[in-house]
């Protein structure tokens, strides 16, 4: 059975920097890298509030991205 | 004017690590600003490659300025 393990997992904050023409939000990203591949999302999420306390960005969304190896 | 806000860490190994925040809110309150850096070191999500966040150096505001000269 194939497995997949985490190789490297980021944290990125999205945040609406404003609408464009057509009304559709437009979306600014910052990504952390160096993140602990076993943060839980509990973890993650307390370390985004954190950032967005200091932050004077309207948050759209905080998403965890992970990217896993492959091993037969 | 893009303003920086920029938190310096100190990681486990004694070596420092940053992490930095695009348009803060102000004023920056200097207590606000340090619960913000412990949480984030109370998360334990955030890891460098120098070890993970430790204790907190300090912070500053990065103001930077871009005036641009039509020149033809």
């Amino acid at each position: 059975m194939a497995r997949a393990i985490i190789a490297t997992s980021k944290l990125r904050l999205v945040f609406q920097v404003g609408m464009d023409d057509d009304g559709k939000p437009l979306l600014k990203a910052k990504t952390f890298n160096n993140i602990q591949k076993l943060a839980t999302a509990d973890q993650l999420l307390q370390a985004a509030q954190a950032v967005i306390n200091l932050s004077n960005e309207t948050l759209s969304s905080i998403e965890r991205v992970d990217s896993s190896e492959l091993l037969a | 004017m893009a303003k920086t806000l920029e938190l310096e860490f100190v990681t486990e190994y004694g070596k420092p690590a940053r992490l930095s925040i695009e348009n803060p809110k102000e004023p920056i309150e200097e207590a606000v600003v340090k619960a913000a850096m412990e949480e984030m070191i109370a998360s334990g999500v955030f890891t460098s490659t120098n070890g993970n966040f430790a204790s907190v150096k300090g912070a500053r505001v990065i103001d930077r300025n871009v005036t641009e000269y039509e020149i033809v």
